[in-house]
């Protein structure tokens, strides 16, 4: 088994985690820790095959870096909304903040 | 890979599966976050295998120093600890169909990891960090700016979004 396999089973394993848990929190904080299980899947992923392939490494290390920023932004935007739902809702439940099923 | 690389690739998997496992199975948001955290040092100790310090720190940094520090405010600013919003049982059919939304990406994926591997390198490439500066200000420009646009964006949305006003 080549480096490059075992390093995509770490990767595909954090993505399995992440999706797991995606499904099974219940609450807002509990999804967010999972999606950023997810985008860390896929920058070792990403990092992995750049790194041993003839690839360009330098594109995949700033496609990973931009992976980075992107979830620095999403992390704020999800904790402004999380902010707004728990004063809200009075709590950041996905059950609790379902209105168009009632 | 050398027998200290195995060693060292061992190990990290180890932490990157039981930060993971904790991660999503924790009951206390607190304990999860903990989890995340493991999670993420033992991707930047990855990182630090393939042989690019330079992605290692940028984990460090922008995930354990300013990500990490977002979630705990959002574990905050809500009810996190056990009993709290994750308190209870799950019913059964979340658990089913989690598992097979879960099972289905990771047999395909894993399949294909398996079946059809690429030829790879044993020993990864070195990058400098003028070779990503060059990069950065270079081909890969326009990304770059977009990127900081966005950043700005998210960061205005999200003061606009908790703004409030005074006197309601």
């Amino acid at each position: 088994m080549s480096a490059l396999t075992l390093y995509q089973i770490v990767a595909l394993m954090l993505l399995c985690a992440g999706l797991f848990g995606l499904t099974q929190r219940r609450s807002l904080v509990g999804m967010l820790i999972s999606v950023e299980l997810m985008l860390n899947g896929a920058g070792l992923s990403m990092v992995a095959a750049a790194q041993l392939t003839d690839f360009s490494a330098v594109l995949g290390q700033l496609g990973t870096l931009f992976v980075m920023g992107l979830a620095a932004a999403e992390a704020t935007l999800v904790l402004a909304m999380i902010v707004v739902v728990a004063r809200r809702f009075k709590s950041a439940k996905t059950s609790d903040i379902t209105t168009l099923k009632e | 890979m050398e027998v200290m690389a195995k060693i060292a690739f061992g190990v990290y998997t180890l932490v990157i599966l039981s930060g993971s496992i904790l991660a999503v199975t924790s009951s206390s948001l607190v304990r999860a976050l903990v989890g995340l955290i493991t999670t993420l040092v033992g991707v930047a100790g990855m990182y630090l295998l393939l042989a690019t310090p330079f992605m290692a720190f940028m984990q460090l940094l922008i995930y354990i120093g300013a990500v990490s520090v977002l979630i705990f405010f959002a574990v905050m600013l809500t009810r996190a600890e056990k009993g709290g919003d994750e308190g209870g049982k799950a019913p059964m059919k979340t658990y089913v169909y989690g598992l097979a939304a879960t099972m289905a990406p990771a047999a395909l994926l894993g399949w294909l990891i398996m079946t059809k591997p690429v030829d790879s390198v044993a020993v990864p490439v070195e990058v400098t960090i003028k070779q990503l500066g060059d990069g950065l200000l270079g081909s890969y420009f326009l990304p770059f700016e977009l990127i900081s646009v966005i950043l700005m964006v998210a960061m205005a949305g999200a003061v606009l979004l908790t703004w409030e006003k005074r006197g309601k």
